[in-house]
């Protein structure tokens, strides 16, 4: 149960804490199981319906405590399944952890108390038999101290052998059961209280859901706004450039002043088509990027950047084209609120491998205070990288620094 | 002039032709890969090349690779990049080898006949023509002492990080010479840039200011 890299004597502190935090927690228990069940019983008054929510909020943070702990001492940290949002009677009631929760409750009661005494006690007999040895003479002669199995001690010379056996014996069972006590305790409470497999794939299948509308609804709007563009602006201008053209064709004979400035409002039109459908195309898919691949287009972006910018990029082995699309436009869009509200004078970009995460790091050294959908389209940086999975996390407290991070995973 | 195109795209490469071949130039050849690009400078030893940035088979920066393949062979080859959007990368490994007559430019330049010609000129005579927009790019890049020029000397600054010579820009801002070279003047005292170059020197030292 223990963690495999810590071994022999190392676990022995370890699970004496553990041991001590489990009689804490079931001493809690034993208060708060008494409460619990007065609050429900006083439901049917109606007070309870107000009173239950709280001690039921108080079992949340006991129970977390207990989450937090077990995971320490297991070395071992569990996926967490987050509690419903409100704080509602109905709401928490209707949540599996709340259950779980209750459930572990009397569990950690008896369990928590027991184990932890259990491990704790046996800590201390090595020192009870030190003490009891130095002092077998206390005892009147006709009633000598017995050790080991009725064995009387009457002299130091059989206090020595009858104490030193019972000690080495004490200090055997100090560092044996303690630590079997606290695994056993661990084991029980990451039963009751960690999410099971079936409850870690129904959350995991609701922030599927939740990101995969989000990364269609993106999708869809991407797809609205380049329809927009191209039908307001592109097509609208060859129609005019034909236009121009099938008039200047008309008087090609008999006005050829009037021709020439036709074709040339023909070619302005054209000159302009290109530009805005450049400008289409680029935010389709940067074109820097399908030609110098990640690397070589954060190169040019953080040489194009206003503020100074230091690039360091890692070995980053296979990268999907999507997370690759997904980090540059981040490191865009840092980068450019980097430049325009920051007032920073220097900003470091770093990307890297991590694992089968790819990792982009983009700090500043500016006045920081970032506020999440303020216009600094942060909302749409989020929104592209939980579409891949991938996370992505602001810290920006007021002062500075401005530190963007966004780990996206590589494979599915 | 005798000029290699580098074109994959037919209608581009037609066009092109047609533009090149009714201004009195001769295309010696229409090439459509990067390999195709070195092997026809060294057969044809072309006054000029006009090169795309995106060629077969990776269709990424083919283009840029060849040219400056193409170049570390025959160091003043002259050659005029096309593409369909501004990269400063591009325009800066095209710049950094020193080396005279080099162009950079959109493909939409193409339109403007008359400029797209003078542009091909210039680079064939080794020196520069820089898209505006890349200097666009630069100038908004580098604010520092930018901000004292007026806005008459950043303009004439834009020409010149162009590769345009004093003469040229002076027709394009419609002043005299006089009043250029003051301008010019002006300028490298104010950005205090060594005075006296002129020509391709005097773009690379303007460029590699820009470049910070």
């Amino acid at each position: 149960m223990s963690d495999e890299s810590s071994s022999g004597l190392a676990r022995v502190p370890r699970a004496l804490r553990f041991c001590a935090v489990g009689v804490g927690l079931g001493v809690a228990s034993m208060a708060l199981l008494p409460v619990l069940l007065l609050l429900a019983a006083l439901c049917l008054l109606g007070v309870g319906l107000f009173l239950l929510p709280v001690g039921l909020r108080v079992l949340a943070r006991l129970a977390d405590v207990a989450r937090r702990e077990t995971d320490r001492f297991t070395g071992r940290p569990t996926p967490e399944v987050p509690r419903a949002a409100g704080q509602r009677l109905a709401e928490s009631l209707g949540d599996p952890v709340t259950w779980r929760d209750l459930r572990w409750l009397p569990t950690s009661m008896v369990a928590g108390t027991t184990l932890g005494v259990l491990g704790l006690g046996v800590a201390v007999t090595p020192l009870v038999a030190l003490v009891a040895t130095g002092f077998w003479w206390v005892f009147p002669e006709d009633e000598p101290m017995r050790m080991l199995a009725g064995q009387p001690v009457d002299s130091w010379g059989s206090a020595g052998l009858l104490g030193g056996t019972t000690l080495v014996l004490a200090v055997v069972l100090a560092v044996v059961v303690p630590v079997a006590a606290a695994s056993l305790l661990g084991w029980i409470n990451r039963v009751l209280l960690h999410p099971g497999e079936r409850e870690r794939l129904a959350a995991r299948v609701d922030t599927l859901r939740a990101t995969r509308s989000g990364a269609v609804s993106a999708h869809d709007a991407e797809l609205r706004r380049i329809e927009r563009d191209l039908h307001d602006g592109t097509q609208a201008r060859l129609v005019s450039i034909a236009m121009h053209l099938g008039l200047a064709e008309r008087r090609l004979g008999d006005d050829p002043q009037a021709v020439g400035e036709l074709v040339a409002k023909a070619r302005a039109g054209a000159e302009d088509a290109m530009v805005e459908l450049r400008e289409v195309l680029r935010q389709m898919y940067p074109p820097i990027l399908s030609d110098r691949g990640l690397p070589g287009a954060l190169a040019s972006v953080a040489s194009d950047c206003a503020v100074p910018t230091e690039l360091s990029v890692g070995e980053l082995g296979e990268v999907p084209d999507p997370v690759e699309a997904a980090v540059y436009f981040v490191v865009v869009e840092a980068l450019t609120n980097a430049a325009k509200h920051s007032g920073a004078s220097l900003v470091t970009v770093a990307v890297s491998r991590q694992g089968r995460s790819l990792r982009a790091e983009i700090r500043d050294d500016g006045a920081g205070g970032v506020v999440e959908g303020a216009g600094t389209g942060i909302v749409g940086m989020r929104r592209r990288v939980e579409a891949l999975d991938g996370r992505l996390r602001i810290d920006s407290p007021l002062g500075g620094p401005t530190t963007v991070l966004v780990d996206c995973p590589c494979e599915w | 002039m005798r000029v290699v195109i580098a074109e994959d795209n037919v209608l581009l490469a037609e066009g092109l032709s047609l533009v090149l071949t009714s201004s009195g130039h001769e295309v010696v050849s229409r090439v459509t890969t990067g390999d195709g690009f070195v092997r026809a400078v060294a057969e044809h030893r072309p006054d000029v090349t006009v090169v795309d940035v995106r060629l077969p088979p990776s269709f990424r920066d083919e283009g840029v690779r060849a040219a400056l393949r193409a170049r570390r062979d025959r160091p003043d080859l002259p050659v005029l990049v096309l593409s369909q959007y501004v990269e400063g990368t591009y325009a800066r490994e095209l710049v950094a080898d020193g080396a005279r007559g080099v162009g950079y430019l959109l493909k939409d330049r193409v339109a403007r006949i008359g400029e797209f010609l003078d542009a091909l000129g210039r680079v064939a005579a080794g020196g520069t023509a820089l898209d505006p927009e890349v200097v666009k790019q630069l100038l908004a890049r580098r604010a520092g002492p930018l901000v004292t020029l007026t806005p008459r000397e950043r303009e004439v600054l834009g020409l010149m990080a162009q590769g345009y010579a004093n003469g040229e820009i002076a027709e394009r801002l419609v002043v005299t010479d006089r009043a250029v070279h003051k301008h010019v003047g002006n300028i490298f005292a104010k950005l205090d840039l060594p005075p006296g170059d002129s020509g391709h020197r005097r773009v690379l030292a303007v460029l590699a200011y820009l470049e910070g």
